[in-house]
């Protein structure tokens, strides 16, 4: 008896909603830039403001296939420890092979498969997303440092190096990675059927199943494709700072929960963008380069990155709750 | 007529906790294997040990069985664990440093569960951001440094024995002992049951689930403030990263002491085997001259198994 | 509590002393649908009153009122003669009202005795412990007032469902309730597990409480109501003494409702190739041995009560639950895979819980329009929004969906709209056979007539339907034929020219 016609209320539309919650962002981002060029002397430089770039694409790259994880209503904590275990494999297979290529093949090939796992986790044993993630992150921990032996490697191709700290045209080689990633993303979750079933998975999985989408399947994708974007951070983490260590992802996944939730992706999942994530990204990294340029002591980086996540996560309750 | 309990286990060997099972076998196993594994002096250490990771997975089964989780516990253990030296260092007095780390947990448990029941954001995401928060804090007030120097007593609480038994046991067992008169024989406990079995009851019964969840969050800050006493002792030092990934351990342990992720089933007995099994495991594979990495991995294994095996006996 | 201990005898005296409680002129109204109109209702100390009715003929919204979970809008409450007001859950706890919810208020993992005084625990010595001597002793003290012979340090999880009922009434008793509301108690219980009730209902009256007993079972109405009152379309059609009807009386009081019968419904000459057959079909959710056939421009209805295994079998037969027996050829094809399959094949399913199973209600009209047609629409993979949306707008069009735009959140919707969404999915994604699930619930009129010339529509283009219905009167207005299940099978099926209310109910009713 509950279910009695709900009174339509005015012609709110989702969509432009979701433009304008984007479109907040940059906002907020552009007023960061503009406080940030007052306050301090140093910010609105070329030099400063192309690393911010950097910065933003590599968090960007891990938090991109997070964000397809979070659109279906799931988690990924493993993608920090992903990126160590990849970074470091792929770096082996440089070093003996002396091949870039396969080195970039062996990276997206690990962190695929982990994403992959994580996937049969999740669909064919049911075990809720942020406690199989969570597990994996440990594992994945585990067989790191036991991988590396506190060994450190150093010393990659000049070549390879171009990946993470070369430039061409004036802009650092990420940033066109990023652009790149940035398409493909938002191509995959805007312009193909199976970014539209995703949403619908995430929206509503029940209905999704009865609408005869292959939930398990699209499911096992998205955390595949999750990890590959791990792997390929794993990468450009490898070339930027030449060398490979097993912590070397450790404190990368708190802050691309935070990009990805700051970036209006609802952690319940079925709304949100890969453009979203990439100004979450961009504007975490402004605060933190921010704090950096104001002399805030790099401790408080955790702190401020976990108050971020809290309040954005309180911020889509708020939001979400008018539509459902 | 006399009514009977429909016994759902008919054959007596699945009536045998997993966890029993798991432990003895592992026993077994390392016995067999080291030489220096079943002896007084190991098994004692193993038990001293498993102590700081009691006191963590005591309040996480209580704090799981209302359908809740808290990966904050690891970090706030790493804050309160510094609080309690420098404290200790300034003053002179392990009791002002007791007091201190136990405020900071608790309000750190309150925040958690504030978050959750109030505000309304999943037990996950919310101690996610309270993990970075403590962690944030435990570089702030260290300075990235350990610190050292601790008075005299502070190492005592690791090393001083009670009538013969080790105090961080006599500190353990008395913990355990709290818990289960808590659980089992409070009106607080019981509401713990309802909080995950059947929340519709406690509404029924006129009982507010929100003040009741903050205060299992509380009571879950209240111990990890008393487990970072038990930390700073073993280590005589504070150390801006001793206890991370703790909760960890913590969630394994109530995993594997057979405590579902669903329902409100919670068994404390379970716990505390489960924790035992943690500590034999480490402690086993560190006999075999196994790294550390390999002890981390292997408890990941333990906890992906556990629940799968949860998950299982859910759905039949 | 020895008052009135002959139960029959207290219906003689009625008129001498007020009611132990009355409702009178209780009307509920939500938007749309007048739930309960003009209302009223007594019960005697020792007395049991049976309450009759088809599905929505407005007995769990009388039930909800009495427990103050509902405020009715209209009508007055009178305890022993005396007015009283029922507001919340616990004004009808301090009256002695106690529902006996099929779904049960118990929590698992706690024992028998914890689960009676959840809240009202003894105090120990100690603040906050509880005095486990006397919790359990006052348990036991309240299960033996009940004849229920159990430990009751025994965990709820070791209980069977009758054993868990007798927990609840126990709770109840312990409340000092004085007026025990049961609905549908003896649905769940095996023959044995009904005596004991039974055996309890007798004692419970013999102490003077009042039971107002919600049943869907002729012989059980028959032998322990002391009256008997039937609704429908949320009024009191009468009240009677079991002596003075007879069951077939009841079951015409009880169909014949008011339903608007101007649906169009165009019956084909002949029906055409069969497009789904169902042999011997079971599932693990209590289903078995479903035999069934429909076939091209045919509605055929499937009829019963509500859990009787209706919402079951179209499961089943969608794929949304494992079939552990039996086969499913869907025109002359054998499937046997999940939803995704079905929804390949041409089958649809329109849920019975459109917000829960049907929608995706935070995403646009337009998104949920298209989202089973993705494969059929664009074939490459690649998602085009203008396509896409020109698709959305043809079927808002067609279906006339009243929507401001194709990119409205489909949850702002109204009823009729959005079961006009969830059909529509279905048409762009080209489906051969329409499984309805109560189609028609919680639309108002003008909408459901809309929703039946649509059915109609489409079994008139060659598609086939396969309707699930609690309107008996709808059944027999637009389908060609109707199956009707009870406990689980198809207890009958009911040629076009047989299909009548009476026969329904009859059928679908427990004889047992």
């Amino acid at each position: 008896m509950t279910d009695i016609s709900k009174p339509i209320t005015g012609g709110r539309m989702l969509l432009s909603d979701e433009m304008i919650q984007v479109f907040y962002r940059l906002l907020a981002a552009f007023l960061i830039c503009a406080a940030l060029t007052i306050l301090t002397n140093s910010f609105f430089s070329l030099g400063n403001i192309l690393n911010v770039l950097r910065q933003a694409s590599l968090l960007f790259f891990i938090a991109s296939g997070l964000t397809l994880v979070v659109l279906t209503g799931g988690l990924d904590l493993s993608i920090g420890a992903n990126v160590a275990i990849s970074a470091c494999i792929a770096g082996t297979v440089i070093h003996q092979t002396g091949s870039p290529t396969l080195g970039v093949l062996t990276g997206i090939g690990v962190g695929g498969a982990v994403g992959m796992l994580n996937g049969v986790m999740v669909t064919a044993l049911r075990i809720p997303s942020f406690i199989a993630t969570y597990g994996m992150l440990w594992v994945l921990h585990g067989i790191t440092y036991w991988y590396m032996g506190g060994e450190t490697m150093h010393g990659f191709p000049a070549g390879f190096r171009q990946i993470g700290s070369g430039y061409f045209l004036g802009l650092p080689i990420p940033v066109y990675l990023l652009l790149v990633f940035l398409a493909i993303g938002t191509i995959f979750a805007q312009r193909t059927t199976w970014g539209q079933e995703i949403y619908a998975i995430g929206a509503n999985p029940v209905a999704a199943r009865l609408s005869g989408i292959p939930v398990a399947r699209r499911l096992l994708l998205v955390y595949t494709v999750s990890g590959a974007m791990a792997g390929l951070a794993s990468i450009i983490f490898l070339a930027r700072l030449n060398s490979a260590e097993a912590d070397i992802g450790e404190s990368l996944t708190l802050p691309a929960i935070a990009a990805v939730l700051i970036g209006g992706t609802s952690l319940f999942g079925g709304l949100g963008t890969v453009f979203g994530t990439f100004v979450g990204a961009l504007i975490l990294t402004l605060v933190l380069n921010g704090m950096n340029l104001l002399s805030v002591n790099a401790s408080w980086q955790p702190l401020v990155t976990g108050v971020i996540v809290i309040l954005a996560v309180w911020l889509d309750m708020k939001t979400r709750r008018r539509a459902a | 007529m006399r009514e009977q309990a429909m016994v759902l286990n008919t054959n007596p060997l699945q009536r045998i906790p997993g966890v029993a099972v798991m432990l003895v076998l592992l026993c077994v196993v390392f016995s067999l294997m080291t030489p220096g594994f079943l002896t007084v002096p190991n098994i004692s250490n193993v038990l001293v040990q498993s102590t700081i990771l009691l006191m963590l997975a005591l309040p996480m089964t209580l704090i799981i069985m209302t359908e809740g989780l808290d990966l904050s516990m690891g970090a706030v253990l790493t804050l309160t664990s510094l609080i309690v030296a420098i404290v200790a260092l300034a003053t002179g007095s392990l009791l002002l440093g007791l007091l201190a780390a136990l405020a900071v947990g608790i309000v750190f448990g309150t925040i958690n569960g504030w978050l959750v029941a109030v505000v309304g954001i999943p037990p996950f995401v919310a101690t996610l951001g309270t993990l970075g928060m403590a962690q944030g804090l435990s570089l702030i007030v260290s300075d990235g440094q350990s610190v050292v120097g601790m008075p005299a007593a502070v190492r005592g609480v690791y090393s001083g024995t009670l009538g013969g038994v080790p105090l961080p046991i006599v500190l353990g067992l008395g913990s355990y002992l709290a818990f289960h008169g808590l659980l089992y024989h409070t009106r607080f406990g019981t509401y713990i049951f309802a909080l995950g079995g059947n929340r519709e009851a406690l509404k029924f019964a006129g009982i507010s689930a929100r003040r009741l969840l903050i205060l299992v969050y509380a009571l879950g800050g209240a111990m990890v403030g008393l487990a970072g006493l038990l930390m700073t002792a073993r280590m005589n030092s504070g150390h801006p990263t001793a206890g991370l990934g703790l909760e960890f351990d913590a969630i394994a342990a109530v995993a594997v002491g057979g405590t579902s992720f669903e329902r409100g089933n919670g068994w404390l007995l379970g716990t505390l085997l489960g924790v035992v099994t943690v500590g034999v495991l480490r402690n086993g594979l560190n006999l075999l001259a196994l790294p550390s990495s390999i002890q981390v991995a292997s408890v990941g294994l333990l906890v992906i198994a556990a629940l799968f095996v949860d998950g299982l006996r859910s759905r039949s | 509590m020895t008052q009135l201990a002959q139960s029959k005898a207290a219906v003689s005296i009625v008129q001498a002393a007020p009611p132990l409680f009355e409702l009178r002129g209780i009307s509920k109204e939500f938007p749309g649908v007048k739930a309960l109109d003009d209302v009223s209702f007594s019960v005697w100390p020792g007395e049991v009153h049976m309450l009759l009715g088809e599905n929505g003929a407005g007995k769990s919204s009388l039930m909800k009122v009495l427990c103050g979970a509902y405020r009715a809008d209209h009508g007055s409450f009178h305890y022993n003669g005396e007015t009283v007001e029922i507001a919340s859950p616990a004004d009808a706890q301090k009256l002695g009202i106690a529902v006996i919810f099929q779904e049960f208020s118990l929590v698992p993992y706690l024992d028998i005795a914890q689960n009676i005084f959840l809240g009202r625990e003894p105090a120990g010595r100690v603040p906050g412990t509880i005095d486990r001597k006397k919790i359990l002793a006052d348990a036991k003290r309240v299960l033996d007032s009940i004849g229920f012979d159990i430990d009751p340090a025994i965990r709820i999880e070791k209980l069977g469902v009758a054993q868990q009922q007798m927990v609840e009434i126990a709770k109840a008793i312990s409340q000092n309730a004085r007026i025990l509301v049961m609905d549908e108690p003896t649905a769940a219980l095996s023959d044995r597990e009904t005596e004991l009730l039974f055996a309890l209902i007798a004692r419970l009256k013999a102490d003077g409480v009042a039971i107002i007993y919600i049943s869907h079972r002729m012989a059980e109405v028959f032998s322990l109501g002391d009256r008997i009152t039937v609704l429908r379309d949320g009024r009191r059609i009468d009240e009677v003494k079991p002596g003075a009807v007879s069951s077939d009386d009841l079951v015409r009081m009880m169909v014949g409702r008011s339903v608007d019968m101007s649906y169009p419904r165009t019956f084909a000459e002949s029906p055409g190739k069969v497009m789904l057959e169902v042999r011997g079909l079971s599932s693990a959710s209590g289903i078995a041995g479903i035999d069934l056939v429909v076939r091209q421009g045919e509605i055929v209805g499937l009829c019963g009560l509500v859990g009787s295994g209706r919402t079951e079998v179209v499961r089943a037969i969608f794929g949304a639950d494992k079939a552990t027996a039996g086969q499913i050829l869907f025109d002359g094809q054998e499937k046997s895979g999940g939803p995704d399959e079905a929804a390949r094949l041409g089958l649809a399913l329109i849920p019975e819980s459109r917000k829960a199973e049907g929608l995706a209600l935070i995403r646009s009209v337009g998104d949920n329009l298209i989202v089973s047609a993705l494969r059929k629409i664009f074939p490459r993979g690649f998602f085009d929004q203008g396509k896409s949306r020109q698709v959305a707008n043809d079927l808002i069009r067609q279906l006339r969906i009243v929507t401001p735009s194709d990119k409205q959140a489909v949850g702002l919707l109204s009823g009729g709209n959005q079961q006009k969404v969830v059909i529509g999915k279905w048409l762009a994604a080209g489906a051969k056979l329409f499984i309805f699930d109560e189609p028609t619930r919680g639309i108002d009129v003008g909408a459901k007539a809309e929703i039946f010339a649509l059915i109609d529509r489409l079994v008139a283009d060659g598609a086939a339907a396969l309707m699930i219905s609690s309107e008996q009167a709808e059944i027999c207005h637009v389908c060609d034929r109707a199956y009707v299940m009870c406990d689980g099978r198809i207890a009958g099926e009911l040629a076009r020219h047989e299909l009548s209310e009476e026969k329904i109910v009859k059928l679908g009713m427990h004889h047992a």
